[in-house]
């Protein structure tokens, strides 16, 4: 028989292994590559360059727009779901019949394929015969060029984000309401508090840990999108629409100047974190 | 005050049923394309009801599944279909179980045993940011990793990256559930004798599978969704779904019936299996912080 003494780390030692080999150590290694001047479309060799690549970072227009899109994205994607989804989870916080349904229903969004839905929109979307101008020349707005022109590429893409992720936020936000105590509400009727009242000191407050919750988890995803772009605009047209994962991308790929997208790469890395730091505090308070 | 009660009521139910049809709307119109006839894509009014506003025809279908058709005018095979969905299914089961293996011993662990100098927490934590790193900054590295060990365009190296990823989402939750599991059981077992092991497979799995089952289907369905990394480690052989998907974006003028029948083919499964592990879905996405 075994050491009872050992088997905790036993069991938990390949765990520990597979990401220190598969997830720290590329990190690691991505951090060594930013440092390097390695392009594949000019042969295999390779050069120590420091911080080069992030000299040139900062002096690379098209990186500071696709980090101002980014954020841009990321700020208006995330409202917009949350307001959205709050609204919805609000009116939709009582009995009915029914709601388990809609629940389900509410989910298709989230887990469909989203390079799949990057092409429903693109045929949604389209400016000559999608079913969105459509519905829009039904009430008189004229067409819209959606996807093709650089005053809307992005609104587009958020567009799309709010038809994938508010059932996230709704479904959080509904989860999160139905699981308040009564007692507070119950005490604030009888305290004659008007609904707006209610709403302002009971259920805010008391929601807001599912709110931060949520709203960080959805900003740290929407940060790192990339299929739904890849297949729509392709960051276009220019670089209207285009993020920081999905210019890495193209330069890691399509110019194959590896040292250069690490470096990209590396600056969402960054931001990514700083969010997923203060969302692993908020976390581990919760658990004390 | 019924009266302004009611009102909310058909206030209730006209949001609902204007946000059904906004969910509901660009998956029918996907399903419906892949019916339609080339001609009938680009009319106006965009014809949205079959035999009512279009004919419907099993042409898309056939061709991608199998006949002489194409997929799109850059010229893939009809069989193709047949390669990427194994392969799709392949990595997205194989990550699964490796991650759900690797991963549930090691909550177990976190969950039972004290660890002194590192504490249960912070190894716990420490896994769950490993979730949070932005799969750009780790595709690069894989790529040539996966280069030198001469592994690009196979089938493990998509589910070694893939597994990563899910990996610390496995710990995450299973040790949730092995917290709020009582520990008696286990114990007293033990008291009698029994090995860590075989209180694991006899007692701890079979309570466990519900969860295990729960969590094993996340994994899949963010294996059998993702782009980047099948994007960057392979171009032919280990292709998976969405990237035959993706694939249709570069290739001229679209055809928009084949591509939405290939789309249904990649919604399907996600959408079926989130269906069944419906209860667990909010605690799944928001990692255990709001408890569905």
């Amino acid at each position: 028989m075994l050491n009872q003494r050992y088997v905790k780390f036993i069991l938990l030692g390949p765990c520990i292994l597979y990401l220190l080999a598969i997830g720290i150590f590329p990190l690691i290694y991505s951090l060594y590559l930013s440092t390097q001047w390695i392009e594949l479309t000019a042969g295999p060799e390779t050069r120590f360059v420091g911080l080069g690549n992030f000299i040139k970072l900062s002096q690379d227009g098209r990186f500071w727009d696709t980090l101002r899109n980014t954020v841009v994205f990321v700020l208006s994607a995330v409202g917009l779901e949350f307001i959205i989804g709050f609204g919805l989870a609000l009116i939709l916080n009582r009995e009915m019949k029914g709601q388990r349904l809609f629940r389900v229903l509410f989910l298709m969004p989230m887990m469909s394929t989203p390079v799949a839905v990057g092409y429903m929109f693109r045929m949604i979307l389209n400016s000559e015969w999608g079913p969105m101008n459509h519905f829009l020349s039904l009430v008189g707005i004229p067409r819209v060029d959606w996807l093709g022109n650089p005053a809307g590429s992005l609104f587009s893409i958020v567009l799309i984000d709010v038809w994938e992720w508010t059932p996230f936020m709704f479904l959080s936000l509904l989860a999160g309401l139905q699981a308040l105590p009564v007692d507070p509400y119950e005490a604030s009727i009888i305290d004659g508090a008007s609904r707006w009242q209610v709403f302002k000191y009971v259920t805010l407050p008391l929601l807001s840990p599912v709110i931060v919750a949520a709203s960080l988890l959805r900003s740290i995803d929407a940060f790192k999108i990339f299929d739904v772009i890849y297949v729509t605009t392709a960051g276009g047209p220019g670089t209207s629409s285009e993020t920081v994962t999905m210019y890495a991308q193209t330069i890691g790929m399509r110019y194959l100047s590896l040292g250069y997208a690490s470096a990209v790469a590396f600056t969402l890395l960054v931001a990514v974190l700083l969010v997923s730091m203060i969302f692993i505090n908020r976390m581990r308070k919760q658990q004390r | 005050m019924p009266k302004s009660v009611k009102l909310l009521d058909v206030l209730a139910w006209i949001v609902l049923l204007v946000a059904t049809f906004a969910v509901l709307f660009p998956i029918w119109w996907t399903v419906t394309t892949s019916f339609k006839n080339p001609r009938d894509i680009s009319t106006w009014p965009p014809p949205y009801v079959p035999f009512l506003n279009f004919e419907p025809t099993l042409d898309a279908w056939k061709s991608i599944f199998g006949g002489p058709g194409q997929l799109s005018s850059g010229g893939h095979a009809g069989s193709m279909i047949y390669r990427v969905v194994t392969n799709s299914l392949i990595i997205a089961v194989s990550s699964s179980a490796l991650a759900i293996t690797i991963g549930s011993f090691a909550a177990y662990s976190l969950s039972r045993f004290e660890f002194k100098r590192w504490k249960n927490n912070d190894i716990a934590f420490w896994i769950l940011s490993n979730r949070m790193f932005p799969p750009v900054a780790m595709v690069i590295p894989f790529f040539l990793m996966f280069k030198v060990l001469n592994m690009l365009d196979t089938l493990p190296a998509v589910i070694i990256a893939h597994t990563a990823f899910s990996l610390p989402f496995v710990v995450w939750m299973m040790r949730e559930f092995f917290l709020e599991l009582p520990k008696e059981i286990e114990e007293s077992a033990m008291i009698d004798g029994c090995s860590v092991f075989s209180v694991l497979r006899r007692i701890v799995l079979p309570l466990a599978a519900p969860s295990l089952a729960a969590v094993a289907v996340f994994c899949f369905i963010f294996s059998w969704n993702e782009l980047l990394f099948a994007l960057f480690l392979t171009y032919n052989q280990a292709q998976t779904l969405p990237m035959l998907v993706a694939g249709e974006t570069h290739t001229g003028a679209p055809l928009w019936w084949l591509i939405s029948a290939v789309g249904t083919v990649a919604i399907i499964p996600p959408i079926l299996f989130a269906v069944l592990v419906q209860k667990y879905i909010i605690r799944g996405l928001t990692l255990g912080a709001v408890k569905g």
